[in-house]
């Protein structure tokens, strides 16, 4: 068999399987495109016949739509940077430093993988009151914050050690600092790691639902996920199109992410992550 | 393992870098937890937060024979070990295609990885969109090929609602598995193969002898925490079946939440939570000697 | 279980030489980014939290009946309210009939309560005001005035104290039968079915290949057990007596699951998963020749079916036999103000404003027929009948007027019951819809899956041993 041929076989078998894998979320961009009596036709058509974009200009102009996206987007971002700087730092400190308590910390934050979120969200709620944060965007940033800081501190920390201490130590030796060293050396070093970590946050952070639902329950700080929901899942209706239309728009910002950084998240998760 | 660089460094540097993470995990998990484990030693009403002392009552109840512990661990159980089974098959399956040369590779690749990347929400109203027996895609097309007469009831009767929830939960997730198989393969040294193919070993083998020892700790790793995040995963079944028919698909996060907020019970919920708590810990213990057993 | 070997040769084909050419510009790059990346959070926060900032006090209003129509209304009032109390702002907040309970459990139990709460049935705002969470409302009600409400209609609200819990703002007749005249013509159907076994072969002559008799809802949810109660009253039963013992294990209970049973062969397949919203889809789009469903189906019918718009009729689902009465499932949406609220007064205001006619008739015409008026002489105003649903549908937003206001539900099993406060959490239990389940999906014994719903509803019924 020819490689040519070979590759020919392979990229038929590999499209039909990827076209089925991603054929629930292509008919989402197909219904969102129908017209309403088309979504509910007793003979449903892969394509729309005659598309529209009505449902996403009504989503647009005419609902809350924008403001829950804004809310994510400062959600998702703020929640990344501050989930990065401390599992930077904190990771660091662990691949990097020996003192009493090292290893308790690392296997406590291991242990916090295994947490069923649902539990926390009372007392979790009733901290936020405390401290005053209780229905605002700080709060969904701190409780995302939460989930995602053991994961990237775990993913951070197997990047660094996978790192060799030796062009660490070369730098100390020619007169950097401690935190010199880690930023003009080791930090180069894990930077396919660190975008990783931050995507793999900004994506947990985009998609959370339960606690978003619990914490907050203002339409200003609420983000897409239980927005949408509420505003278009009554119990005593679904508006179809519009949400296949809404769920397309929340999807953008992970369309780029793959569109732009597919590389960068699958060697970065290669080279650190996985290895434990 | 390796030299470190104490000796190199100031002494109280190390402790202090990770303070603010102690600091943030201290607070807004290691005192709900404590908070959580507090609750379930009282029968608390969940809208006033009323409470009275029951000791281990609760944990008395849920373990009992009208308590649901052990038929909510049997799902939970079937959930996670078929759906990550799944994941892992057709994740390293995949992660062997995408590693080929092949048409728009990139595109492929980023398609593949979409439903891990979607959110659940999006995911689950579009499968149920899709599972739904008027409008649905999945029944006109099982129809139009003659696999079905008339239209199927997937998320509705058992088994197929548990099936469905298992087939829904590897395609999200098996994406995770692509990334980090993949991720290794790119790794393994073309010469490894090379060097099988001289000695005449076929597809299989090359399989067997090269790529799964080579990708065998990585899985190790996918499966530990595919395996946690599966079996505390709420979204996906909450909003796909809701736990029904019955309590077919009711896994032990809903029951955490259902007790919680459908039926007031602040306390039991907590309990049932820690149950499961200690249940996944214990997991995690037996996977560890595991491991160590055969390292 | 690090493989160092595999990281070193990663980190060496990404970054190519790390430990020359890195100084100067690059270098302070990183630190500004890093730097910034620091400061970044720290001025979203306070930005997200400071906006919209104005010195005028906040009122929150939560609803779950929040569609476009509706929200616009209510800005409308809202609007109303701001100009005449210029103190104030008022923010709507859109809360579901799913998710209501674990906001309401979060928001009591911090006590960052809203003003005011529109729209949750009657049973949930009783047993919040049983729990002591809410503000009693017999001073709005006055405010209002008493004799402006239609007769009865406050009266689910009446607490066991003899004050209100809540004060109506609307009505919804929720289970109306909906028929359509083309296929009842088509099936030589010519009077619409008033007793189970007429309904039962109605379903039968109008299904066809591609169209189901009913879309009875058969899911473990809320709606399965509503509508089921309402089949046990149209057997002549009731959940509980009067003195709220509970009275499920009857011959009305059994009678009302071998009927809902011998239904299923008329309903489509995911029935068994069916809730509000798939059965409402199911009717209008024409999958099913009968629909269960309040006066939505007008709007949705309007918008995405107008051909079958005009052949709709609308009666009482029908009871078991002609003599039974008929028994009409109203969920009383309600105005009720938790207990806590800020600003009382002004809360009361805004309360008390809602009920001004001409925004509380553009509030009714944001769901035409769907919520329908409790106040006098709403219904006959020349506003609320030059809607185009309004005057298109009159003959069938009168009948489930009618039926709304002798309408009953869980929380208010009859005019001689004792307000039921556990009846939200009955509901949510999904203890009803189980059992129906077990009968109807797993085949289980009646028997059987009546007493098991009966042990879990008694031990809800116990668990208000907690003390106050």
């Amino acid at each position: 068999m020819s490689p040519r041929l070979a590759r020919t076989g392979w990229s038929l078998l590999a499209w039909s399987l990827i076209l089925l894998v991603a054929g629930p979320l292509l008919w989402m961009v197909a219904t969102s495109l129908k017209s309403e009596d088309e979504v509910f036709s007793l003979e449903p058509t892969l394509l729309p016949v005659e598309p529209t974009l009505e449902h996403y200009a009504v989503l647009l102009t005419e609902t809350a739509f924008p403001a829950y996206f804004a809310n994510s987007v400062v959600i998702a971002t703020a929640t990344t940077t501050v989930v990065v700087v401390l599992a930077v730092l904190g990771a660091f400190s662990l691949a990097r430093f020996r003192y009493r308590g090292r290893e308790a910390i690392a296997s406590a934050v291991l242990l916090c993988y295994m947490l069923p979120s649902v539990v926390l969200i009372i007392p979790l709620y009733l901290l936020m009151v405390r401290l005053g944060l209780a229905n605002t965007i700080a709060s969904l940033v701190i409780a995302y914050t939460s989930f995602a800081l053991p994961y990237a501190l775990w993913l951070l920390r197997t990047f660094m050690a996978a790192v060799p201490v030796e062009i660490e130590q070369a730098a100390l030796i020619d007169g950097a600092s401690r935190m010199g060293a880690f930023f003009d050396v080791l930090l180069p070093q894990v930077l396919p790691g660190i975008i990783s970590t931050a995507l793999f946050t900004f994506i947990l952070a985009w998609n959370e639902f339960l606690f978003a639902l619990v914490l907050v329950n203002a339409d200003d700080v609420r983000p897409l996920t239980t927005g949408v929901m509420t505003m278009l899942v009554s119990g005593f209706n679904i508006e179809w199109s519009l949400l296949m239309a809404a769920s397309v728009m929340m999807s953008v910002p992970l369309i780029i992410i793959l569109a732009f950084l597919q590389g960068h998240l699958v060697r970065g998760f290669g080279a650190g992550a996985v290895k434990g | 393992m390796r030299p470190a660089l104490h000796h190199l460094g100031d002494r109280s540097l190390g402790p202090l870098l990770i303070a603010p993470v102690v600091l943030v995990l201290g607070t807004v998990i290691a005192y709900p937890l404590f908070a959580a484990i507090a609750l379930s030693a009282f029968a608390v009403d969940t809208p006033t937060l009323r409470s009275r002392f029951v000791g281990l009552g609760n944990y008395a109840e849920l373990l009992g024979a009208d308590g649901r512990f052990w038929p909510a661990l049997g799902v939970t159980l079937v959930w996670t070990a078929a759906t990550l089974a799944l994941q892992i098959v057709i994740g390293v399956a995949m992660a062997l295609l995408l590693n080929r040369d092949l048409w728009l590779r990139s595109l492929a690749r980023s398609l593949v990885l979409f439903p891990y990347f979607v959110s659940t929400v999006v995911a689950v109203l579009v499968w149920r969109w899709l599972f739904n027996d008027m409008f649905g895609l999945a029944n006109q097309l099982l129809m139009k090929i003659g696999v079905i007469a008339a239209p199927l009831d997937w998320l509705g009767t058992m088994p197929s609602a548990l099936l469905s929830v298992i087939v829904v939960g590897a395609w999200k997730f098996f994406p995770f598995v692509v990334i980090a198989v993949l991720a290794r393969l790119q790794t393994i040294p073309e010469s490894l193969y090379d060097a099988a193919r001289l000695d005449g070993a076929g597809a299989w083998s090359r399989f067997r002898d090269v790529t799964l020892p080579q990708i065998g700790e990585v899985l190790g790793i996918v499966v530990l925490l595919r395996a946690i995040w599966d079996f505390k995963e709420f979204d996906l079944v909450y909003l796909l079946t809701g736990g029904g028919p019955v309590d077919a698909t009711r896994t032990l996060p809903l029951i955490v939440y259902q007790e919680a907020f459908g039926l007031n019970r602040m306390g039991m919920a907590a309990a049932y939570a820690v149950a499961m708590m200690i249940t996944m810990l214990g997991f995690f213990l037996l996977y560890r000697l595991a491991v160590r057993g055969r390292t | 279980m690090v493989d160092v070997r595999q990281g070193r040769q990663d980190s060496v084909a990404m970054t190519g030489k790390p430990t020359t050419g890195e100084n100067g510009a690059p270098l302070l790059n990183r630190r500004c980014l890093l730097g910034s990346a620091l400061a970044l959070p720290m001025l979203a926060l306070p930005m997200a939290a400071c906006s919209g900032n104005d010195d005028r006090k906040v009122l929150r209003w939560w609803s779950p009946q929040a569609a476009p129509a509706q929200a616009r209304a209510y800005r409308a009032q809202i609007a109303g309210f701001e100009a005449a109390n210029p103190g104030y702002r008022v923010v709507f907040e859109p809360t579901s009939d799913e998710g209501y309970p674990a906001q309401f459990a979060a928001a009591f139990a911090a006590g960052q309560v809203p003003n005011i709460v529109t729209h949750l049935p009657s049973f949930a705002a009783q047993s919040y005001y049983a729990q002591g969470l809410l503000e009693p409302m017999d001073g709005v009600a006055a405010t209002i005035g008493a004799a402006r409400f239609l007769p009865g209609a406050n009266a689910p609200y009446r607490a066991a104290d003899g004050r209100l819990s809540a004060v109506a703002i609307g009505g919804t007749a929720v289970d109306m039968l909906w028929l359509r005249r083309d296929l009842m013509a088509a099936a030589g159907i010519d009077t619409p079915p008033r007793d189970w076994d007429a309904l039962r072969d109605a379903c039968r002559r109008m299904q066809t290949k591609r169209i189901y008799g009913a879309p009875l809802p058969y899911g473990s949810n809320s709606m399965t057990s509503l509508v089921f109660i309402s089949f046990i009253h149209r057997a002549g039963g009731q959940v509980f007596t009067p003195d709220l013992q509970l009275a499920l294990d009857s011959a009305p209970t059994y009678a009302a699951l071998e009927f809902y049973r011998s239904m299923r062969e008329y309903c489509p397949p995911s029935a068994s998963s069916y809730g509000w919203s798939d059965s409402l889809n199911a009717f209008v789009s024409g999958a099913t020749a009968t629909g269960i469903y309040g006066g939505r189906v007008l709007i949705s019918a309007a918008r995405q079916n107008p051909r079958m718009a005009r052949t709709l009729v609308c009666v009482p689902y029908p009871s078991q036999t002609v003599a039974t009465p008929s028994w009409t499932f109203n969920d009383f949406p309600c105005l009720f103000i938790p207990k806590g609220a800020t600003e009382i007064a002004a809360t009361k205001a805004l309360a008390s404003s809602l009920y001004e006619p001409a925004g509380y008739v553009r509030q009714m015409l944001a769901a035409p027929g769907h919520v329908l008026p409790v106040l006098q002489g709403i219904t006959d105003s020349p506003d609320y009948r030059g809607n185009p649903i309004t005057s298109l549908f009159a003959t069938q937003i009168a009948t489930m007027t009618r039926a709304a206001a002798a309408g009953h539900n869980l929380g208010f099993e009859s005019p001689a019951h004792r307000p039921n406060t556990k009846a939200g959490e009955i509901i949510a239990s999904h203890a009803i819809a189980e059992m129906v389940q077990r009968v109807v999906i797993s085949g289980e014994s009646a028997k059987a899956a009546v007493a098991r719903a009966s042990s879990r509803i008694a031990a809800i019924m116990r668990g208000a041993d907690v003390p106050r």
